[in-house]
């Protein structure tokens, strides 16, 4: 009898469903609100006076952890200060292996590589998914950014950072106080 | 015209012209049973199901069908390609011979059998075997177990739809489906008069409809989680898409012998027959499509518990009572 009743209140659930309007939406023509905070893909940014942030110096590179960051570092002189200076000649980052764990992210010393909150469109080949140079500085003017970027994740974690080596002797002479 | 009418006056004729007609309907018909079937799931579900192809997906059944005959076909080296090429044509052929008796409306049948319903009922049951030739061809184990159980079920469920279809024909006194409808249309449809055996026997029909033709949840020769897809792993292509579709036809045409045995057929308070015919079976597949996307699959030895101990008794004294009802009637 258990049974029974189980078998029609399941299926007086499906009916209720049935008649509700369906709550997934017809991705990718749709797309529902995100959350505030969602990190979805990828951009490379240029500096104030328009000048590329990334200085190939690799960081992001060697801490992928699922490796799908290439970086061709390269130096030239740059046009905007006339001083030579580092650069990314190429800069190639796969999306379809890629585990959306920011730490390249956290890693970058001039926020060059930041996350943007609108994701990559699904595509019929592989080649769509591959973020190349040319697809992450097209996203930096195209897809809204997510709120952040190196510094403002340093800022969070540490607040103090940038009077680090002032306070180290106070800190220390602190610590040994409490320890006689 | 008149020479034409004469000429469908032959019986042999008469079948060939109307069966030609009901089986491209029904092909048809059950092609766009899988866009409902899973636009129907999908609201079950609070999805959307398929959008892409065409208005509302409406072209689906066709881009599925492309799909089905451009792919591989694929012969396992060691199946016996003889009996693993001809399973999938036969099971096609007893799913559609069963449409032959089935009444639409009093003029569209393609034969009007004095023995119908013992016609519909034994070739409906024969569709199990094709399915085991196929699952024994294809040299898989999977496949052999997906046979083995769509055999035991097929044979199992085959005595309690016999009894339950029995019911009807008892109350009625015939054989023929015609004449069945014909009987409810005077008397009352059998699944509401006389109240009691006629309704219980209507679900029992229904349950053992879904039984045997392994739909949710009696899905068990195919039980993806365990056996990959039962009798059908090692066909591909349109060869699968045959076994597909004579399923469908399957639960379709069990749904419009139910309709015909315990709805009173083509009767309706208006309107052409044929409409009432059609809208009655197909409220019946919504049934059968809802109950196999609500529920969950019966373990095997439950499927035979269920059927030995619970529905070939209760079909027992369902048909114990129609017949001291008939009886005590006179």
């Amino acid at each position: 009898m258990g049974y029974f009743i189980a078998t029609v209140d399941s299926l007086w659930t499906t009916f209720k469903q049935a008649l509700r309007e369906p709550t997934t939406v017809n991705y990718p023509f749709e797309q529902r609100e995100r959350a505030p905070r969602i990190r979805a893909s990828f951009a490379l940014t240029h500096d104030a006076n328009g000048e590329e942030n990334c200085i190939g110096c690799k960081k992001c590179e060697n801490v992928c952890p699922s490796e799908v960051i290439t970086v061709v570092a390269g130096k030239r002189t740059s046009p905007v200060t006339n001083k030579g200076r580092g650069y990314a000649d190429d800069f190639t980052l796969n999306l379809q292996a890629c585990i959306i764990c920011e730490l390249c992210v956290q890693v970058c010393p001039t926020d060059a590589i930041i996350m943007t909150q609108e994701q990559e469109k699904p595509t019929f080949s592989r080649e769509g998914l591959t973020l190349t140079m040319d697809k992450l500085y097209a996203n930096e003017k195209q897809k809204r950014w997510a709120w952040a970027n190196a510094t403002v994740l340093w800022d969070q974690q540490d607040p103090e950072r940038g009077a680090e080596k002032k306070e180290e002797p106070s800190a220390e002479t602190t610590s040994s106080e409490g320890a006689s | 015209m008149n020479e034409a009418l004469e000429l469908l006056a032959n019986p042999w004729i008469h079948g060939f012209v109307f069966g030609a007609v009901i089986v491209t309907a029904l092909m048809s018909v059950t092609a766009y049973i899988t866009w409902f079937e899973r636009k129907f799931a999908a609201r079950l579900h609070s999805r959307m199901g398929p959008t892409m192809v065409g208005p509302k997906g409406l072209l689906q059944p066709i881009a599925d069908g492309l799909k089905m005959i451009q792919k591989e076909d694929i012969v396992p080296r060691d199946a016996d390609r003889l009996l693993f090429n001809a399973a999938p044509a036969i099971t096609l052929f007893f799913a559609l011979a069963v449409a032959a008796v089935i009444p639409f409306s009093p003029g569209l049948l393609a034969s009007n059998l004095d023995i119908g319903v013992l016609y519909a009922l034994a070739v409906s049951g024969l569709m199990g075997f094709p399915v085991w030739v196929g699952a024994w061809a294809s040299n898989n184990k999977y496949a052999l177990f997906g046979g083995m159980r769509a055999v035991a079920q097929a044979i199992s469920y085959e005595i309690p739809m016999v009894l339950s279809a029995l019911v009807p024909v008892v109350l009625a006194g015939s054989l023929s489906i015609g004449q069945i409808v014909e009987y409810q249309i005077e008397h009352g449809w059998f699944a509401f008069w006389p109240p009691g055996p006629g309704i219980f026997a209507f679900v029992l029909f229904m349950l053992t409809a879904l039984a045997e033709g392994n739909r949710i949840p009696f899905d068990i020769p195919e039980a993806e989680s365990e056996l990959v897809a039962g009798p059908t792993t090692e066909y591909t292509g349109i060869k699968f898409g045959l076994f597909a579709s004579a399923e469908y036809i399957h639960s379709l045409l069990a749904s419009a012998l139910g309709a015909a045995l315990f709805l009173g057929g083509w009767d309706g308070p208006f309107g052409i027959p044929v409409f009432w015919m059609l809208l009655k079976t197909c409220m019946l597949f919504v049934g059968v499509t809802w109950i196999r996307w609500t529920l969950l699959r019966f373990r095997s030895d439950q499927l035979m518990a269920l059927c030995w101990v619970y529905l070939v008794p209760g079909a027992l004294g369902l048909l114990l009572i129609t017949g001291l009802y008939v009886h005590v009637r006179g």
